[in-house]
């Protein structure tokens, strides 16, 4: 069974970038030395999933609003509206409207990957949103059902990926955190099915991952079991671990091993403890570890020192696996 | 004592004043600040008593007049407002608070900050860790209540940032440490229900106590965390029985932005809240009427005041007095009892360049005028 850690979401921005984006709005700070800063940090952040030996690298998408930002700014049929809480957080994005169906345009989000996964495509983790959540948190003013929009989306970031894949990317993440939430039934559960036979099409021979967030995801197993993509993610945080369903189907399963809602430390015996427990019930022919959710959640040392908690499982786990991993 | 009907309140910060920012930087005033100063000090006199001050800030000489001084004419400035709008509870619009949460954790022991995270955009706030139990350094806000009291006609109001909100902002390390296994949500409800109520009990409630003793009589628990995670309705209730269990004050509970249904009947189990101070204008208009929740509270035999938002801090249109006075005579009419109505804006006004603001207090005291009058005399 091969392990692999990576982040699932975001990483924050350092104290300077902090400083250096407020000064930006303030007018006390150029454009220009606000962006040799970005270029600083990700290349940190870089270094950082790199001296963890995390599978992919990210650059932490510091430069990205919200999830939905890039595609509310380029894409067709969209703009940009009102700040809205995101999920159970004191943090917020702006809701994309639709006010008519939805068209991407080429190029347009390749080029707001971050630097160094432009540098890189081959180890690069894409994060972008998952075709549910992106449907059911966006204002939809287009005419089009929730159900179509669902398809619709899906068939987009299908374009998307193929895109992608074609400059080389490989690693694709889905983020929905809406499939815990709010979780799917009936021909909304089919239109998410349909959404991912698309998507996985037009990634091919690369890995896709679903990975859900904030909520438990027992209830909603019985679709992510169904969902044709290499690997589902939950958080474990908010999953009764104990209570999810064994499989006997070999796919990949993601575990948010680390909570990104305290800075406290995760202990890594119990995380293994229940790693491989997790392992046993579900056999999965690959398991991703990292973050349960977005880890700007916490400011940048608290969640750099979290981090540290994936070798330490990883090296435990090959030890006990004898080196498999 | 019998009260006339629709009583207004101020309910929380305002924006502040240029030439306050630029005074308590020790910044010489520009001319538009020292406009702003005279225009609103002609209006409100609000500088009388301290001519001698406001002269020096007027003629540059911000950095020998100091920065409390300049805060204590900020509050005089919020005062003067609120009260020449006609406010029958007034604060000093938090001239001297920056924020909500910043300034009373460093009052507390047991607290260190970890840093920025980011709110949205360019937006962040500082958020600390309790890595210890908590306990209070000293009682706060007292040196602030002192001088409204000194200086208020109309009876003060003192808001306060409420210990669930204080909690669900900070990271919860030193009581999720103790909760054995992984930390999963069972493990993290039981460790927040601890944290809540320790800072209520050993930090809010003797800050509580302290302001009482100075002889603080209406105190405004501000929890607008409570609508983040609905399902620690409960939690938000202990830490407000807690705080102000043994006390004798008129307590009231500030919630904004949050869907309200969601945290009933739980809330409803908060002791000593004497009044519910809720944002409704938000969401009234558009075919939305943003007053209907108040029928749960009567449904639920629910009789306490309602301290009823009926201006919206987002917007900068202001307000009818007759659109006002419509909502409020809804709101009556759901409760089914004009009396416990206070009427106040949605939140904190700071959010307003200081000319909206006044004008959609003027607006609200307006409204309150034509509610009463169609309450007692419904044939005129």
């Amino acid at each position: 069974m091969h392990v692999r850690t990576g982040l699932t979401g975001p990483f924050p921005r350092s104290e300077a970038l902090v400083s250096a984006t407020r000064d930006l709005d303030r007018g006390r700070a150029s454009a220009e030395v606000v962006e040799a800063l970005y270029l600083r940090t990700e290349a940190e952040v870089v270094a950082l999933e790199q001296r963890l030996g995390l599978d992919t690298v990210t650059g932490g998408y510091l430069r990205w609003p919200d999830l939905f930002r890039p595609f509310a700014e380029t894409w067709e049929g969209f703009t940009v509206g009102p700040l809205t809480r995101w999920f159970e957080t004191n943090t917020f994005y702006r809701q994309p409207i639709l006010h008519a169906p939805p068209g991407r345009i080429p190029g347009a989000i390749s080029a707001r990957l971050p630097p160094p996964l432009r540098a890189d495509p081959e180890h690069a983790g894409v994060i972008l949103p998952g075709p549910y959540t992106f449907a059911g948190l966006l204002e939809n003013r287009s005419g089009e059902t929730d159900e179509a929009l669902v398809h619709r989306l899906g068939r987009l970031l299908a374009e998307e990926t193929r895109e992608l894949a074609g400059l080389g990317y490989t690693t694709f993440q889905f983020t929905e955190p809406l499939l815990v939430d709010r979780p799917p039934s009936g021909a909304s559960a089919e239109a998410v099915l349909a959404a991912y036979r698309a998507i996985q099409t037009s990634i091919g021979r690369g890995t896709s991952l679903v990975w859900t967030y904030g909520g438990d995801a027992n209830p909603v197993f019985p679709l992510l079991d169904r969902l044709p993509v290499s690997g589902v993610g939950v958080d474990l945080a908010e999953t009764d671990w104990e209570a999810i369903p064994s499989s006997s189907e070999p796919r990949g399963l993601g575990l948010g091993v680390i909570d990104p809602r305290t800075t406290l430390g995760e202990d890594p015996s119990e995380v293994v403890r229940i790693v491989r427990t997790l392992q046993q019930r579900r056999r999965p022919s690959t398991l991703w570890l990292g973050p349960g959710g977005p880890l700007d959640l916490v400011p940048w040392e608290p969640a750099a020192r979290k981090l540290e908690v994936l070798p330490a499982v990883r090296q435990a786990l090959a030890q006990r696996d004898g080196g498999s991993s | 004592m019998t009260r006339e009907l629709f009583p207004a309140q101020e309910i929380g910060s305002l924006m502040k004043p240029r030439w306050q920012i630029l005074g308590q930087h020790g910044e010489p005033l520009d001319e538009r600040a020292r406009a702003e100063f005279r225009v609103e000090n002609e209006r409100t006199h609000f500088a009388d008593a301290e001519s001698a001050t406001a002269e020096a800030l007027l003629a540059g000489r911000s950095r020998e007049v100091g920065a409390d001084a300049v805060r204590d004419l900020g509050a005089l400035f919020a005062l003067g407002l609120f009260e020449t709008a006609g406010l029958a509870r007034v604060y000093d619009g938090e001239a001297r608070r920056i924020e909500m949460y910043e300034y009373p954790i460093r009052q507390m022991r047991g607290f260190q900050f970890q840093g920025h995270v980011r709110s949205f955009d360019n937006k962040y706030y500082l958020k600390a860790a309790v890595t210890d139990e908590v306990r209070l350094e000293r009682p706060y806000h007292l040196e602030e209540f002192d001088f409204v009291q000194a200086h208020a006609h109309a009876e003060p109001k003192l808001p306060i940032t409420g210990p669930y909100t204080l909690a669900d902002w900070s990271y919860n390390e030193h009581y999720l440490a103790r909760q054995r296994g992984w930390k999963g949500p069972s493990a993290r409800r039981s460790a927040q229900r601890e944290f809540v109520v320790d800072l209520a009990k050993h930090a809010i409630r003797p800050t509580l106590a302290a302001l009482i003793e100075h002889g603080c009589r209406v105190i405004q628990i501000d929890e607008p965390a409570a609508g983040t995670h609905p399902d620690e309705a409960d939690l938000v209730v202990e830490g407000f029985n807690a705080a102000t269990e043994g006390l004798d004050a008129e307590f009231s509970m500030h919630i904004c932005y949050s869907e309200y249904r969601d945290l009933l009947p739980q809330l409803l189990e908060a002791k000593r809240c004497h009044q519910w101070a809720w944002e409704f204008a938000n969401r009234d208009g558009d075919g939305r009427d943003g007053y209907e929740v108040l029928k749960a509270l009567r449904d639920y035999g629910d009789t306490r005041e309602v301290g009823l938002g009926v201006v919206d801090v987002h917007r900068d249109e202001v307000e009818t007095p007759e659109r006002v006075s419509d909502r409020i005579q809804r709101a009556a009419r759901y409760l089914g009892d004009p009396s416990r109505i206070w009427v106040n804006p949605d939140c904190g006004l700071r959010t307003r360049k200081l000319d909206i603001a006044t004008r959609k207090l003027e607006s609200v005291v307006r409204g309150a005028v034509l509610a009463r009058a169609a309450f007692e005399n419904p044939r005129a």
